[in-house]
């Protein structure tokens, strides 16, 4: 974790939806928090009983707020169980440890319009960003991709805006993106935040349409970078062999072991916690490093990275 | 003089349509094209040419192969059309312009306004080296100038001309270049003709 950890308090638990969970957290000092921009996440350390959990989200309180910061968390069935914590576990008046907020998903403030895509709750960095457009004005438009029945859950934090449309599968619903994209005008920035096939799709049909990649922006998020089968690593500084369980990633690992690791996303984007990978097969899962680094294999991000085979030799 | 040590000073390549692009426009300085170079142009856009759109601008050279061109008397034109366009201009859009540095930067802050983003902008220098000299110290501008040290058309001071360049003015830097021995001027020189 970059800089100092903050002592959180939560202060309202509410379900807005089946598996969807709204948290306000206030500073456990009764202080001001630092304030956080468009986009920003934070890193919670989640304490379990058995084990613990460094999880990611993004902020959807208003930009700049330092009374409390605001987040809405999906529980995931088959996730590292962090979501799940925070579903079943966490109370009001508990206390957590966070880092300061990063933001890697930021609005390109030059832009002459935002065109934002989300998918499921993807939306949640577009709630912060709603809310600095509606102050500095800039033009936007918002398209969610959701379950109907979820179309309303949002409606606290986007009013009746028609710069919002809601798009789901069923005929007449479904989101045209090959149409949105070949429409938008010059000096149009585009983001999304989804799974990662809906990320990819948006992507590729974005290339296809002639966007500069300069104007193209996206945020991963998703328990399926998670997991996959157990596997060894060595850490060369150390001294220390690891044991990498099918349902934590070689980070947690590591800081189980109680090495600090320097990270930010914790989602394969920051590049913060790229380590030297000394012997091994990586299998990256990251989308910092470039096809040439992968090709190489010296280098590893262990925040979503994994052992292809066998074992890993980490400089760390 | 296309080359300097400075990092601001900008660099140019040759034009190359971008084949991803939902639109291509091409803005060519009439005055700077060597014998052959539309067909040269011609032969580089020829993938493109459904989607290009050519503008020629000073002498109205035909242009085969290079779509319908549009005549523009000057550089000031197109200017005008680019901010006028009753078309707006998409995302998926490129720019592609050649010329002198003026004449390029002219277009380029023109485009900016309208929305192209630097990647959406190629720019090719063919013809003179002659700068357009922005004054630090009176804001002036001294156009066409082919020599190290030039008058300021605005204050008059002997402007030392660097290879400083500002982006947002489409302008080299030109620095008083007496301003420690008032009147030891060095020897006038032209080095970007």
């Amino acid at each position: 974790m970059i800089g100092d950890t903050l002592l959180l308090q939560v202060a309202a638990v509410t379900d807005i939806a089946p598996g969807l969970r709204h948290l306000r957290l206030v500073a456990a000092d009764g202080g001001k928090l630092p304030p956080a921009a468009a986009g920003a996440h934070v890193q919670f350390v989640l304490e379990g009983a058995a084990r613990t959990w460094r999880n990611a989200y993004s902020l959807v309180s208003r930009p700049g707020a330092r009374d409390a910061w605001e987040i809405i968390v999906r529980r995931v069935p088959a996730s590292r169980g962090g979501s799940a914590f925070i579903h079943e576990q966490l109370e009001v008046g508990d206390r957590l440890l966070a880092g300061w907020p990063g933001n890697l998903f930021a609005p390109v403030r030059i832009a002459r319009h935002h065109l934002m895509i989300a998918g499921g709750i993807g939306i949640t960095p577009f709630l912060s960003y709603l809310a600095e457009f509606g102050f500095t004005g800039a033009g936007h438009a918002l398209h969610v991709c959701c379950r109907e029945s979820e179309k309303d859950v949002f409606a606290p934090w986007l009013g009746s805006s028609p710069a919002v449309a809601f798009h789901w599968d069923a005929d007449g619903h479904r989101l045209d993106i090959p149409a949105l994209l070949a429409s938008q005008p010059a000096g149009t920035h585009l983001y999304v935040c989804g799974p990662a096939a809906m990320n990819d799709e948006v992507m590729a049909a974005a290339a296809v349409a002639g966007w500069p990649a300069s104007h193209v922006h996206c945020e991963h998020f998703g328990s399926a970078l998670f997991g996959g089968e157990a596997f060894r690593a060595f850490l060369v500084r150390s001294g220390i062999e690891l044991e990498v369980a099918e349902d934590e990633s070689l980070l947690d690992a590591i800081e189980r072991a109680g090495v600090a690791a320097p990270c930010l996303c914790r989602g394969g984007a920051c590049g913060v916690c790229v380590t030297p990978l000394l012997e091994g097969e990586a299998e990256h899962r990251d989308h910092f490093l470039s096809a040439d680094e992968r090709a190489a294999g010296r280098l590893i991000m262990p925040c979503v990275s994994r052992a292809r085979a066998g074992r890993l030799v980490l400089d760390l | 003089m296309l080359h300097s040590d400075i990092k601001s000073r900008p660099t140019y390549r040759a034009l190359e349509p971008d084949l991803a692009a939902a639109g291509h426009l091409l803005v060519i300085e009439a005055a700077t094209l060597q014998p052959g170079g539309l067909a040269g142009l011609a032969d580089a856009f020829a993938p493109v040419v459904a989607n290009l759109h050519t503008w020629l601008v000073g002498e109205a050279l035909a242009a085969p192969g290079l779509g319908k061109p549009w005549h523009l008397p000057a550089v000031a034109d197109v200017v005008d059309a680019l901010a006028c366009a009753t078309r707006g201009y998409g995302i998926g859009d490129r720019l592609y312009v050649q010329g002198t540095e003026p004449f390029l930067w002219s277009v380029a802050t023109a485009a900016a306004i309208v929305g192209f983003g630097p990647g959406q902008l190629q720019l090719c220098h063919a013809g003179s080296l002659q700068r357009r000299v922005w004054c630090t110290h009176c804001h002036g501008v001294t156009e066409q100038v082919t020599t190290n040290v030039v008058p300021c058309a605005g204050c008059g001071r002997h402007l030392l001309v660097r290879d400083h360049f500002s982006r947002r003015l489409g302008a080299f830097m030109g620095v008083m270049v007496d301003a420690e021995a008032p009147g030891e001027i060095p020897a006038i020189e032209e080095v970007f003709a």
